[in-house]
């Protein structure tokens, strides 16, 4: 029955296995980065797989300890380095029109996270129905400690976690397990790692495409964690206290409040965090995602574009650069972040990463027509 | 004949494409809720479009919306897969006034009140404004609660308070320490305040004022936060001053204490159920020989000494009285702006339900007509879009003339706050049972909200001065306008009467389209009606003088002249600043869609009655404005979402079937 149709050397294999396609991604030496490459690859396999009848079911995964590291973010500094900055921009437009298809998807998606899911890797699998984690996952989204921002949706996703949990995660770039994932909503299901076989056949046996069935199959191989003693979710009171404030300095100052009252170790390795961090990447991610929360993905999208490009032009910030070259390429760990406080950046100075770029034949990002699919509910309710 | 034939075209093409695709899952003839978001185009930026019309605070108000969506003491729903925030109407009284108190404490534990009552400027006054409008938008008690503590307590201690009412009260206020309320209004006494009979009398041997409640038409009534949570209030008194009476004064006067055990020789009686707004504690006091220090008179416009001299700044007794109105002043303004954003959800739900409900088929197993592309549909809700945007930039109109305000705009402020206040109150009310009505059953469910705002914003039209008296006040300041330029012999100067000083505009005997939509004429045609019903209000009344009754009489006999007096300054005034709004946006999609607005207000307003009771108007030219109104709407129709999308009102804030409403009425959602 199962029929290969990709060779090894393939960034993404492919596997047809009844009415279900299992998408591996194979870069384990770069933890399956995505390369432009690979998502153009991807955008090909989706549109594809959502016009062929014969498809109910898509299942993605990678090969290795990783689910997916991210963007390939190395290599578009790279492409920038040689070609400007439109060319890191083409990069986040398919990705980002990649993110918007997988969150709009006629058929149903089963990303499954036996592993590092970290930046674009979470745009590849949160937009999907169904989020796998197991005790191998390790859940990132670590953008501001880059320069950057978390982009590929996640001022969509991560502002619809409980409470503020989003901002702690978004500003932080906090680190979470797959307990916790299933515990926030970021994962639907745990699965131990070694019943992911046996789930991966009964999948593709399933021969539906109906959301409730797909997740009682799932639900079978599942189990309920329990959270570790120190989990940050067991924290979200403070959480909620301290990352609902108006801007980052009113987070920092009520994060330096709470550790008046009490000695945590927790709290000032939060504190920490956020003063390592790029003060511009603090602002803007804040920013992102207080609108993200009240807008749907596709808005999301089209707002992160807008500022994903005003970040690799590096008019007013060189901070992107800088955390690749601290965090990916010199490795020294120690970005020289411009400017340098978050006192420095104006509102008006934010206003500039969610305005349109004034350059000639800039547009923003286009999104994909989906009328002519039967969008299922939960997917409108994204729109 | 070719026109409806394109017409007929772009229904069908439009019936097509929107049709759901034939699937071997889904019967034909189930309705599938096709989202309007893939189906729709936004030829204009709506992103500026808010911006614009929200008019600042942007980031302030999304951090607000935020808040409330994020938390479980909003009351967050699935529906359709998507959040919903709004209070349990379903809860008891009791229940709802706990609920908004909590709210309260969570906004206050988020320094969500920030510099509300202790910072002055520009800027925080902006600030609060937005506040307000977008608790509004949550629910009406919340926004009442908390405009009876800061701008109404808050405001009568920063107002007619001094510096040591100021020091003392004002930064415990904004921590809510003190639980103020504001004690005007009487059983026997509403809008005619200088009626009231509580009786407060100096004691020199003290030095302590005493209150009392000397009939039970005296009674404080409707006082908001005094049936449960208020600690204070600021008592509107006759003062009495070794025997004379001074006139209304306004006192602190403590009523609870920390505890919330009511204080001795006060009795507090709870309103009860009311038909809106169950979750303010609406409750009526009477004093029994109440005594508080003499430092508690509010003393900015006069004072007691220790000795019982009564000491005022202000000798007119007219103007003194006048000055202890200002705390409602900001209240009115507050209220207009408010309204408007409850125009704004209920026209959200009614034209997004109308973008995705179908009724009838023109042939027989054709599908059925999207309501929005019925002409009848758009003509009931499109040109009460056009109101709403007139009536943003008129608000932002006036919190602006607010914030900037200088002793020399008192008079200007007062006017335009009335009648806007009267205008967008009384729209709203329209506008909401209009959006109702088009949501057929589905506006009377409360999850809906659409019907239920009815019940929570009528009070606006009461509230912080009767509508109908506001817009005597209205008419009464234009008649005294003119009587002043006529008896000096000077120019009109102010209110927008500049118009009255240059010759009569003519309206031209036919009128074409271009000229239906060229502002000159729109600012004519409106300014034409305001001139002629000004000159017959001052002629009628000088007629009845003449006959001889007292100005007093006169007035009240020409009432119906002056009604249309006020409502066509009102219309008037909110006219010009859509046009400066305009005028100040750079060439392109944002400002040609706004001219079509504007155009589509202006022609509304030229369909009152009045235009041709007095003749303004032929016969044919009202016919000619009746067309091009249809015209306008079906011109309108492909903006309309991004137009209501502009509103940045966000989905958890609207309701069900403004969504996919299929999904939310689902068995499976049961």
């Amino acid at each position: 029955m199962a029929s290969s149709v990709s060779s090894q050397h393939d960034e993404v294999l492919v596997e047809e296995k009844s009415f279900a396609r299992i998408l591996t991604l194979n870069r384990p030496k770069q933890l399956n980065a995505l390369s432009s490459q690979m998502i153009s690859r991807l955008l090909e396999l989706f549109l594809a797989n959502e016009d062929d009848p014969n498809v109910k079911l898509v299942i993605l995964k990678g090969k290795g300890r990783a689910f997916c590291a991210g963007g390939d973010v190395a290599a578009v500094v790279h492409d920038i380095r040689a070609g400007g900055w439109r060319a890191g921009a083409n990069f986040f437009m398919k990705e980002f029109t990649l993110n918007y298809l997988m969150a709009t998807y006629s058929k149903l998606q089963v990303s499954i996270l036996n592993g590092i899911v970290m930046g674009g890797g979470n745009g590849a699998s949160m937009h999907g129905r169904f989020r796998v984690a197991t005790e191998n996952s390790l859940f990132a989204m670590p953008e501001t400690a880059l320069g950057l921002f978390p982009d590929v949706g996640a001022s969509y996703f991560l502002s619809r976690l409980p409470g503020f949990f989003g901002e702690y995660l978004c500003l932080t770039g906090a680190r979470l397990d797959g307990a916790e994932m299933l515990a926030c909503g970021l994962a639907t299901h745990f699965v131990q790692s070694a019943k992911l076989p046996a789930l991966e056949a009964a999948l593709c046996a399933a021969d539906s495409s109906d959301t409730v069935i797909i997740s009682s199959i799932i639900g079978q191989y599942s189990e309920q964690p329990s959270l570790k003693e120190q989990s940050v979710y067991n924290r979200l009171d403070v959480i909620d206290r301290c990352f609902s404030q108006k801007t980052v300095e009113d987070i920092l100052s009520a994060l330096e409040n709470e550790a008046v009252n009490r000695r945590d170790g927790w709290i000032s390795t939060t504190i920490q965090t956020l003063k390592k961090a790029s003060p511009t990447s603090l602002k803007i991610s804040l920013r992102s995602i207080r609108a993200g929360r009240l807008q749907g993905v596709g808005p999301c999208l089209i707002r992160e574009y807008r500022m994903v490009c005003h970040v690799m032009r590096g008019e007013f910030s060189k901070d992107f650069f800088e955390g690749c070259r601290a965090i990916l390429l010199d490795k020294d760990k120690n970005p020289k972040w411009e400017p340098s406080k978050l006192e420095l950046i104006t509102d008006t100075t934010v206003d500039i990463y969610f305005s349109k770029v004034k350059n000639e034949d800039w547009e923003d990002l286009k999104l994909p027509a989906r009328s002519k699919f039967n969008l299922p509910p939960y997917v409108i309710a994204k729109l | 004949m070719d026109r409806a034939f394109q017409r007929t075209q772009i229904l069908t093409n439009h019936l097509l494409r929107s049709s759901p695709p034939p699937s071997p899952l889904s019967s034909n003839a189930c309705l599938s809720y096709s989202p309007p978001e893939l189906s729709e185009n936004h030829a204009f930026d709506v992103k500026e479009m808010r911006k614009l019309i929200d008019g600042h605070d942007v980031e302030e108000r999304d951090w607000l919306f935020g808040l409330m969506r994020q938390s479980k003491l909003f009351n967050p729903r699935v529906r359709g897969g998507k959040v919903f925030v709004s209070p349990d109407y379903n809860h008891s009284m009791e229940q709802q006034r706990e609920m908004t108190w909590k709210r309260i404490e969570y906004f206050l534990e988020r320094g969500v009140f920030k510099g509300w009552l202790t910072e002055e400027g520009e800027e925080i006054e902006m600030r609060k404004f937005a506040g307000f409008e977008v608790s509004s938008v949550y629910d009406h008690s919340l926004f009442t609660k908390l405009g009876v503590h800061f701008f109404l307590w808050g405001g009568a201690i920063k107002f007619l308070g001094t510096k040591h009412h100021h020091e003392k009260w004002l930064r415990d206020s904004e921590n809510y320490l003190i639980k103020g309320c504001f004690a005007m209004t009487e059983l026997g006494h509403g809008s005619n305040v200088r009626g009231v009979e509580t009786i407060t009398t100096y004691d020199s041997n003290t030095g302590e004022f005493v209150i009392n409640t000397p009939c039970e038409s005296a009674q404080k009534y409707w006082i908001g936060g005094a049936a449960n949570h208020a600690t204070h209030t600021v008592l509107f008194s006759q003062l009495y001053v070794n025997g004379s009476n001074q006139g209304v004064h306004a006192f602190i006067v403590q009523i609870r204490d920390a505890d919330g055990n009511i204080c001795p020789n006060i009795r507090i009686a709870d309103c009860g159920h009311k038909i809106g707004l169950n979750g303010v504690d609406n409750g009526r006091i009477w004093f029994d020989n109440v005594r508080v220090p003499r430092e508690n008179l509010l003393n900015s416009v006069a004072d007691v000494s220790p000795d019982g001299k009564y000491l005022s700044s202000i000798e007119n007794p007219d103007q003194r009285f006048a000055a202890f109105m200002a705390p409602l002043t900001v209240g009115r303004v507050n209220i207009a702006c408010t309204s408007v954003y409850q125009s704004k959800v209920a026209l959200a739900i009614a034209i997004r339900y109308a973008l995705t409900r179908r009724a009838f088929s023109l042939k027989p197993n054709e599908p059925e007509v999207l309501l929005l592309d019925y002409p009848s549909h758009q003509g009931r809700l499109i040109p009460l879009v056009a109101k709403t945007y007139a009536m943003s930039f008129a608000a932002n109109y006036l919190k602006m003339l607010y914030v900037k305000r200088t002793p020399d705009s008192n008079k200007t402020i007062h006017i335009v706050s009335s009648s806007f206040k009267a205008t967008f109150t009384w729209n709203n009310m329209q506008i909401l049972q209009e959006c109702r009505e088009a949501c057929g059953g589905q506006g009377l469910k409360t999850e809906n909200r659409v019907g239920h705002l009815k019940g929570e914003y009528d009070v606006q039209s009461t509230f912080e001065g009767d509508n109908n008296i506001l817009m005597q006040q209205v008419s009464k300041a234009l008649f005294s306008e003119y009587m002043a330029a006529q008896k000096r012999n000077k120019a009109f100067k102010g209110l927008g009467l500049e118009h009255m000083n240059k010759p009569c505009p003519v309206i031209p005997s036919q009128l074409t389209s271009s000229t239906l939509r060229c502002s000159q004429f729109q600012m004519d045609a409106l300014c034409l009606r305001e001139r002629d019903l000004l000159n017959r209000l001052v002629a009628d009344v000088s007629k009845c003088k003449s006959e001889g009754e007292s100005t007093q009489q006169a007035f009240l006999m020409c009432y119906q002249l002056a009604e249309d007096l006020s409502r066509a300054f009102s219309d008037r005034a909110m006219f010009q600043t859509f046009i400066e709004a305009e005028a100040n946006l750079p060439a392109g999609s944002l400002k040609d869609v706004l001219g079509t607005l504007r155009s589509l207000y202006a022609l509304i307003c030229l369909e009152d009655v009045s235009y041709v009771r007095y003749g303004y108007l032929s016969v044919e030219n009202g016919a000619s404005v009746r067309q091009e109104i249809t015209e306008i709407c079906s011109e309108l129709r492909p903006h309309a979402l991004a137009l209501i999308t502009s509103f940045g009102i966000p989905d958890a804030f609207l309701s069900p079937i403004a969504f996919n409403w299929i999904e939310a009425n689902s068995w499976s959602s049961v």
